[in-house]
């Protein structure tokens, strides 16, 4: 295992895509120290910025990041195997472009946390930041895979352009979630902001918590008393289940807890 | 000496006007034409300014001390190649001349660069890359429009010739300004209220018709889907330019997105299950959206109340998506009502320059794009930046007060014309010309169509244009560069000769037996 400690605090953001398993794997610790990264606009090596130890005792987790990681960006960038843990803040694109592997955030997490990733599982312990399993700016390929599972808030517009896996929010939700979704799970424990599912084509929004406002073009569908999460888990409801965006011609689906929704209840006269 | 210019370029708002007629005496403007008012405000009025920054001034001891030249120069070059991460901000009403040397200064310093778009119509930009945009240019639009939409902007007051030289009030090759119906309307308005103050006098009290309680909007007018060109306003307030149009629908703050979603199904002929959306009935919706799809020619302005109010770009990218829905049963466009009269040329320059509109950064070498990362609020308000050049902007009046906390925490370099909030803020000064007044250049209109500026007065002696003032900053940001690459190379010669010795007299000791 190898630990990585900030040697003091970063003022300006430091670019570290190279703090990934793929990259340390088969190099010496001298190697890893000489590894270059990006504060602000000078390079710098990893050892100038970090304390590094290595314990060859531990093989998993394989790195180890104990600080407040926040201005560091890109921890675990298109990592494919191991494990990383973050006990602290991770900055921004933690996790972009994952396609295997595991990394744990015992902190809050920055924005554009496991963008464009395909596999593997992401735990943040703490918030999430917007842009969430969100892609780039322009691109319409989000979230292929894997599973993401945040036990506290995320921000706006988590989980756009989804077309595959799982975003498991325990606490409550920003506005656009599952913008323009494709396919795919979101779940949220607590209440979601507006615009939930917004240009959705696909996929599914399950809400066990208070729905702000519901975009007018969603119309009901029917009631339903449970809802797979995925092949282990179920949502108990019973559920007022939403058909959109209409506008768009879709066939995503919002489930509603019933019981947190009574203002829904209008919607009833339809069914 | 008299001399009067004509076609001269407004450096006011995206309108660009270009008709003005400026009259000059003694090297200063008295007289201008055609011009609106906040025009004649600063082109006859304040430019001539007496808060005029004549001198470069460089922070010392607390003070602001006017310096030479070449002192502010190295100074400022000096603090932007120390920090390890600068923002270069503002751009926006300067000349696209100086845009391009911008972007070259941002190259070399490795910095982030952002313009003033991405606290006004960024999102705008934001949309258009995510969905695409079916736009015309202004003369197309005054030419054939015969339906004008004007969201949740005020052009009224903030462009004030737009309605008279581009849409519903001026005379177009196959549409006719309604001028003339407008006046008819006040001269009728003007009767209402003859009568009623008459019914005052008569001491009868007057008492008017029942309004219903439920909805701020009033049912859409018959003349609505009259022939010739109709103004349609969507605000969140009754504005002079909701006074002027034909209808106004007044919708609830922060509920755009959910009337273009609204709007989008109707259009496509699909029902919806609710009774009101933003406040508004959804009958009177399909109303609109009747109209919307019988006119010939549509047009939709949108203005900073989608931009900047929830949603963002996302209700801008709703707009869009309106219109091309639109499109499918008649000729509809859309256009973002630009602000600062050259924010579209920082846009366009930039993106020719890196590919990327704004929001960049450089710090890699080469230029990234993320608004939300590297938008300049942003990264103030995280305190990601450790100095900042300011050009041709002032966030000092407008940023909010976490980003300038950390802004002035680090060396801060302005280049204005006058002293306003920014100015005084900073640790090095520069005064520069008023661009399109003392100093030609290219301007892009609010619909990307390029004019040149014109220079109508000389600039007071000692004040350069901003281009100049860059350029020079570069430069001596190369020559320190060099510098400072010189002595790391020669540095590192001294430690090889310092570890040399032993072996070159090994050597000579070897030649030596």
């Amino acid at each position: 295992m190898i630990t990585l400690t900030p040697k003091r605090t970063f003022t300006v953001p430091i670019q570290a895509a190279c703090i990934n398993v793929d990259v340390f794997t088969g190099k010496t610790l001298q190697e890893i120290k000489n590894l270059s990264i990006t504060e602000g606009k000078e390079t710098i090596t990893l050892n100038d910025a970090f304390d590094i130890t290595e314990d060859k005792t531990i093989e998993t987790p394989n790195i180890t990041l104990t600080g407040d990681f926040s201005k560091v960006k890109r921890i675990g960038q298109g990592m494919k195997t191991g494990e990383i843990v973050i006990n602290g803040d991770a900055g921004m694109h933690t996790g972009e472009k994952l396609s295997g592997g595991k990394i744990v955030v015992n902190g809050n997490s920055g924005g554009w946390t496991g963008s464009e990733m395909k596999k593997g599982l992401i735990e943040i312990h703490g918030n999430s930041g917007d842009y969430t399993a969100s892609p780039y700016r322009g691109t319409s390929t989000g979230m292929r895979g894997g599973l993401i599972i945040v036990d506290g808030d995320v921000g706006t517009d988590v989980g756009c352009y989804m077309q595959g896996g799982l975003i498991k929010i325990n606490g409550s939700a920003g506005r656009y979630l599952g913008f323009h979704m494709l396919d795919g799970t979101i779940y949220v424990g607590k209440d979601c902001s507006i615009r939930a599912g917004a240009c959705m084509t696909g996929g599914k929004i399950i809400i066990n918590g208070a729905v702000e406002l519901l975009m007018p073009t969603f119309t009901i569908d029917s009631v339903k008393p449970k809802v797979k999460i995925d092949a282990t888990q179920i949502a108990q409801g019973p559920f007022y289940v939403f058909l959109g965006d209409i506008a768009e011609h879709g066939t995503g689906k919002i489930f509603a807890l019933k019981a947190t929704n009574p203002t829904l209840s209008n919607y009833e006269k339809y069914l | 000496m008299t001399k009067v210019f004509n076609s001269v370029v407004c450096t006011i708002c995206g309108c660009l006007c270009d008709d003005l007629e400026v009259t000059v005496e003694n090297n200063e403007i008295v007289k201008m034409k055609n011009g609106c008012a906040v025009c004649e405000a600063k082109m006859v009025h304040g430019y001539k300014s007496e808060e005029r920054i004549l001198k470069p001034h460089v922070r010392k001891d607390g003070k602001l001390v006017p310096v030479t030249m070449d002192e502010a120069i190295h100074k400022a070059a000096q603090i932007l190649t120390d920090a390890k991460y600068p923002l270069l901000f503002g751009w926006t009403s300067s000349a696209s001349e100086t845009q391009h040397v911008g972007v070259e200064l941002a190259e070399e310093l490795g910095s982030a660069l952002d313009n003033c778009c991405s606290v006004c119509h960024g999102p705008s930009v934001m949309a258009t890359q995510e969905i695409g945009i079916p736009t015309a240019t202004l003369g197309q639009i005054r030419h054939r429009a015969d339906l004008i939409v004007y969201w949740a902007c005020n052009p009224w007051s903030s462009h004030p010739r737009h309605v008279e030289r581009y849409t519903a009030f001026t005379d177009g090759r196959f549409e006719k300004s309604e001028f003339k119906d407008y006046v008819q309307k006040l001269k009728a308005k003007s009767g209402q209220k003859k009568v009623a103050a008459a019914i005052r006098r008569t001491r009868v009290r007057y008492q008017p018709p029942p309004r219903p309680q439920t909805a701020l909007v009033e049912a859409p007018p018959q003349t609505l889907a009259k022939d010739g060109r109709r103004m349609v306003v969507f605000d969140v307030m009754k504005t002079m330019t909701a006074e002027v149009a034909d209808y106004f629908v007044q919708v609830e703050p922060n509920r755009d997105y959910e009337i273009f979603g609204a709007l989008r199904c109707l259009v496509n002929d699909q029902e919806l299950d609710v009774d009101t959306v933003g406040g508004v009935p959804v009958d009177y919706l399909k109303e609109i959206a009747d109209v919307m799809v019988n006119a010939e020619f549509g047009a939709i302005f949108f203005g900073l109340g989608l931009t900047q109010s929830v949603g963002r770009f996302r209700n801008v990218e709703l707009a869009i998506a309106l219109t091309r829905d639109l499109n499918r049963k008649t000729k509809f466009v859309v256009s973002p009502m630009r602000g600062h009269f050259n924010v579209t040329g920082a846009n366009t320059v930039f993106a020719w320059q890196t590919g990327y509109p704004f929001a960049l950064d450089f710090s890699q070498g080469y230029p990234q794009y993320n608004p939300g990362e590297f938008t300049a609020i942003d990264l103030l308000r995280r305190g990601d930046n450790d100095a900042t050049l300011v050009i041709s902007a002032d966030p000092g009046a407008h940023f909010p007060k976490g980003a300038m906390q950390n802004m002035v925490k680090h060396p801060l370099i302005t280049i204005n014309p006058d002293w306003n909030a920014i100015s005084r803020l900073g640790d090095v000064v520069f005064p520069t010309q008023w661009c399109g007044i003392e100093q030609g250049g290219t301007a892009y209109r609010m619909d990307s169509v390029a004019i040149t500026l014109k220079k109508v007065v000389e600039a007071p002696k000692g004040v350069p244009s901003d281009e100049e003032i860059v350029k020079r900053i570069l430069e001596e940001v190369k020559v320190i560069k060099a510098n400072k690459a010189e002595k790391e190379d020669t540095g590192k010669q001294v430690l090889q000769e310092t570890a040399a010795p032993k072996k070159r007299g090994s050597k000579t000791l070897k030649k030596e037996l």
